[in-house]
């Protein structure tokens, strides 16, 4: 699914790498934190896979393609395979809950019955089904990001990337958003969180890849946080 | 496109001009009040031509024949200004003729005075040549002609004349040039300002996985209804402004201001107005959006 050789990033010849000499692979169907501290290099791994930048050097092949070598125009038609999900959410907030979801599905030309058909029932399984009206704005930060990851899975992505899903919730909304996300893993998609909630990682026992400074410090198949360091 | 995503766009198009509806206001103002100051402007202009040409159709030349010229001469004179191609209309007046207008122009003021008796006007020809501007030099070739008494073409008032609308033709151009690329500018910020205020909606399109042009859509769709709109109200408010002017004109009996009438001149400033709106606010969104589809 995701296949990571000798990549390497850095923004500018001037300077230092971002992410180097990284390699790893994750299999369809697997859950994967990615941790390590603020600058270690998430968040741009995360860019590249949506292929927001491009590597520097080394390949980046996801679904068997290699972003280096994919037309520019491919993008949009990778990402409506990828299911987003950020630390702020990212949602239009003058907007309702249904809206925002039904957002996602329009942008890949889908068919209003089945926009209508598909979204109330996704918004259901995320426990949002009696507040499809609701406007964004209106609701709690962990209801917020409920709605972020029914987009993310509103077109049957096979990769969910979080990045950072629970940064700005409290302790329990954390664990049910991930608890989310591993129901969604268990149907088959696969998961890959960036995060550096370190009771999160520990209770779910999942494969753990450690990023520090840019570089794969560690990567266990059911890790736990704290050891990683 | 396909027919889903055009029903789609235009939708977002109104959505968006609605969600967005002070700034969309803010934007069509902008633009009426640009395109509203050109069209003044270019109404002025398209009015200072029109009388221009008319006072030059206007200007003719007077050829006097002289008293004692022979039917020979007379006759050479005749052929040679028929001949002549700058000229476009040759008349001749008898001087017959010129006493019978004289009168008609006169009337009371000549009475006491037998003139048919002693008709003192000679005979003339009245010559409208093809090219107004060439007037002063077609005048200096008719004087060497056989038979001739003098030509008279307003000398000096003819020259001030093209003086002066040579110097306003070009002071309009340079004014209309600057005020058009005024309205470019201030057009262009606006729906900048209006895809920076949806920043976010687009960089949360991308993520989602829409092509550029998915999102390009409904916003150059937007620049195009706010162009529209923006050129059709300053052209509703002139036709009305213009109207009045010309009512006015007529009623105070101004006549030798000939404008242009109202209809004329409103398709022809539409012609100018429409696409210049509907361009400027197509170009102004396709091009702010830019940087917001780099993601």
């Amino acid at each position: 699914m995701i296949e990571a050789v000798q990549l390497a990033k850095r923004y500018d010849k001037n300077q230092p790498y971002v992410l180097k000499d990284v390699n790893f692979k994750v299999e369809r169907g697997e859950f994967v934190f990615i941790v390590g501290q603020s600058g270690a290099g998430k968040s741009t791994l995360l860019k590249l896979l949506i292929r927001e930048i491009l590597p520097t050097s080394g390949t980046l092949k996801i679904f068997g393609q290699d972003l280096r070598l994919m037309p520019e125009r491919r993008g949009p038609y990778l990402r409506r395979n990828i299911g987003m999900v950020f630390q702020d959410f990212r949602l239009l907030e003058e907007r309702t809950a249904y809206e925002n979801v039904a957002f996602a599905m329009q942008v890949t030309g889908a068919v209003a019955q089945e926009i209508a058909r598909r979204v109330p029932a996704v918004l259901e399984m995320v426990g949002l089904g009696d507040k499809l009206e609701a406007r964004v704005c209106d609701l709690s930060g962990g209801e917020q990001q409920r709605i972020g990851l029914a987009r993310a899975i509103v077109n049957r992505p096979s990769l969910i990337l979080a990045d950072e899903p629970t940064g700005n919730l409290d302790p329990d909304t954390s664990m049910e958003i991930i608890n989310l996300l591993r129901n969604i893993n268990i149907r088959g998609t696969t998961v890959l969180v960036a995060t550096h909630d370190r009771e999160i990682v520990d209770r779910m026992q999942k494969r753990v890849i450690h990023l520090e400074h840019g570089q794969i410090a560690g990567d266990q198949k059911k890790g736990v946080y704290a050891r990683a360091f | 496109m396909l027919f889903n995503d055009f029903c789609y766009a235009w939708k977002e198009a109104l959505k968006g001009l609605y969600r967005n509806r002070w700034l969309s206001l803010a934007s069509i103002g902008v633009v009426v009040v640009t395109l509203l100051m050109l069209g003044l402007f270019m109404l002025v202009s398209l009015n200072i031509n029109f009388i221009t040409t008319s006072v030059k159709d206007q200007v003719e030349i007077v050829v006097y024949v002289a008293d004692d010229a022979t039917a020979a001469e007379r006759e050479e004179l005749h052929a040679l200004l028929s001949k002549n191609e700058a000229l476009d209309e040759v008349r001749f007046v008898s001087r017959a003729e010129a006493l019978q207008r004289l009168k008609a122009q006169l009337g009371n003021l000549l009475e006491g005075y037998d003139l048919d008796a002693e008709n003192p006007l000679p005979d003339s020809y009245e010559i409208q040549t093809s090219l107004p501007e060439a007037v002063p030099e077609v005048a200096q070739e008719l004087e060497g002609y056989p038979a001739v008494e003098s030509v008279y073409y307003g000398r000096g008032v003819v020259e001030n004349l093209f003086t002066v609308t040579n110097a306003l033709q070009w002071v309009g151009l340079f004014l209309m040039i600057g005020l058009a690329i005024t309205a470019v500018f201030l057009i262009a910020h606006t729906i900048r300002l209006t895809v920076y205020l949806r920043g976010r909606e687009i960089t949360i399109m991308k993520y989602v996985g829409a092509t550029n042009w998915f999102i390009r859509w409904p916003f150059v769709l937007e620049g195009l209804i706010l162009g529209f709109w923006g050129a059709i109200l300053p052209l509703a408010a002139l036709y009305f402004i213009y109207g009045a002017a010309v009512d006015w004109v007529v009623s105070n009996n101004l006549l030798f201001l000939n404008l242009l009438p109202v209809e004329g001149a409103m398709l022809e400033l539409a012609k100018y107005l429409l696409p210049l709106g509907i361009g400027l606010g197509i170009l102004g969104s396709a091009f702010s959006m830019g940087r917001f589809l780099r993601v």
